[in-house]
């Protein structure tokens, strides 16, 4: 876990005003916003970005994060490898919700890993602090999974880190491990609900509930468009021009017969119905012809193209070109 | 180091919606926000004559009310802006769906 540097991040100063941390994110967050940004990294960069200001807008978080870096800068190395010192926040407050800094739970959703070890737990402990009931707050998390996965259903392990109160009293660093069942058919954006898996519940009160967003990861042959699902289909010139019946692959694993209609243009889009990720209703499969030239590479390769030429003399594929 | 093993998961869908407060609570708010949230039309109920209590939400509407809360709190906006960013945001999203279908890569 690197440690972050959030002024950078953010482009600046330490004694940087609250207004210009607002303008540095507001300006940061419409040139990496993922929707518009035209740079190549923008979800991660999208993403520190949210994080660094999420605690250098906050007062209390902020100047717990200075005491923190000034510590690491002391210690040495805060470009490495960094473990948050138990009871590094000692004596601050955290305190959530609207109106004054409208930090929910909804905050959590993209946080990185060394942003919730830091305060996710802090804040818990700052409620524990407080007498009153009320059920824990809900936690997020984004997880990512493969298409196979989410189609056939799969057990992940999950890492929370967070600062914890001992035996003692003390408090210290803990991580714990989650295995959750992802059950088959879930599709992006769908989201896991781990019942009584998110912040502990004051007086009493149960503990909240853990959502995971699901993700799916970028696949080598499928593309995903909410729960259809694309795939390049590569045919030979002879199957697109005078039709074929064909076998192909499908996600779920074996392949089924299709049959390409003859006089198939290049890009030609088939569907299979009901191939995609499951729901009502379910998701399809499309197909995007795409022609492949059978290589010249051979005697008979080149007389068979020769007499395609001949026999198609009066075809002009560059007619629309005026030439 | 905990190990924790969950077996019992919920996916969010038509079978196991989250009920209005159970919204409110994922979002840190209260009930009273998500009713501003059908009133502007972020998230969206079959009958508005129901009382909130009998709302059913589901994936996407988690996801539309999460966007919103961050929306509020980043930029200042308010639920009516909100809808309005959100509504161009996924026409940009489907528009940009609808090229990569016809193979073409949005440019970047």
């Amino acid at each position: 876990m690197d440690f972050k540097d959030y002024y950078k991040v953010l482009g600046v100063e330490r004694g940087a005003s609250d207004d210009e941390v607002r303008k540095a994110y507001r300006r940061l967050a419409r040139k990496y916003h993922p929707d518009v940004s035209k740079e190549a990294d923008a979800e991660h960069r999208m993403r520190d970005i949210n994080e660094a200001k999420d605690v250098l807008a906050d007062k209390e978080r902020r100047a717990a994060y200075d005491t923190l870096a000034d510590r690491v800068a002391r210690g040495g190395s805060p470009g490495g490898d960094f473990q948050p010192p138990p009871g590094w926040d000692e004596g601050f407050e955290f305190h959530r919700g609207p109106p004054t800094g409208a930090h929910g739970p909804a905050d959590q959703a993209e946080f990185s890993e060394f942003f919730s070890s830091l305060f996710g737990a802090s804040e818990r402990r700052s409620a524990a602090r407080q007498n009153y009931r009320a059920r824990g707050e809900d936690h997020h998390a984004a997880i990512e999974i493969t298409l196979e996965e989410a189609l056939q259903g799969a057990e992940r392990e999950i890492s929370l880190r967070g600062i914890e109160t001992g035996p003692d009293g003390q408090p210290e660093l803990k991580t714990r491990t989650l295995s959750v069942k992802i059950p088959a058919g879930v599709h992006p954006g769908q989201y896991i609900r781990l019942a009584k898996q998110g912040m502990p519940g004051h007086g009493g009160e149960p503990a909240g509930d853990l959502y995971l967003e699901v993700r799916i990861a970028p696949h080598a042959r499928y593309r995903i468009e909410g729960r259809d699902l694309y795939m390049t289909l590569p045919v030979t010139p002879s199957e697109a021009a005078l039709g074929a019946s064909i076998e192909v692959p499908v996600p779920t694993g074996g392949t089924v017969e299709l049959g390409v209609p003859a006089k198939a243009r290049n890009g030609l889009k088939l569907r299979l119905k009901g191939r995609g990720f499951a729901g009502t209703p379910p998701g399809d499969l499309y197909l995007l012809l795409e022609i492949a030239l059978p290589p010249a590479d051979s005697d008979a390769a080149r007389q068979a193209y020769e007499q395609l030429a001949a026999a198609s003399s009066g075809f002009n594929p560059r007619r629309h070109l005026g030439v | 180091m905990a190990h924790v093993s969950v077996t019992t998961t919920t996916t969010l869908s038509a079978t196991h919606p989250l009920a209005a407060r159970e919204l409110a609570h994922a979002c840190g708010a209260g009930i009273e926000w998500v009713v501003q949230l059908v009133e502007v039309g972020i998230v969206s109920v079959p009958s508005r004559a129901l009382p909130p209590d009998d709302w059913h939400f589901q994936s996407a509407d988690l996801q539309q009310a999460l966007a919103a809360r961050r929306l509020e709190r980043d930029f200042g906006v308010d639920l009516d802006a909100a809808a309005l960013i959100l509504d161009l945001q996924h026409e940009l999203r489907r528009a940009k769906a609808l090229l990569r279908s016809h193979g073409i890569e949005p440019g970047r």
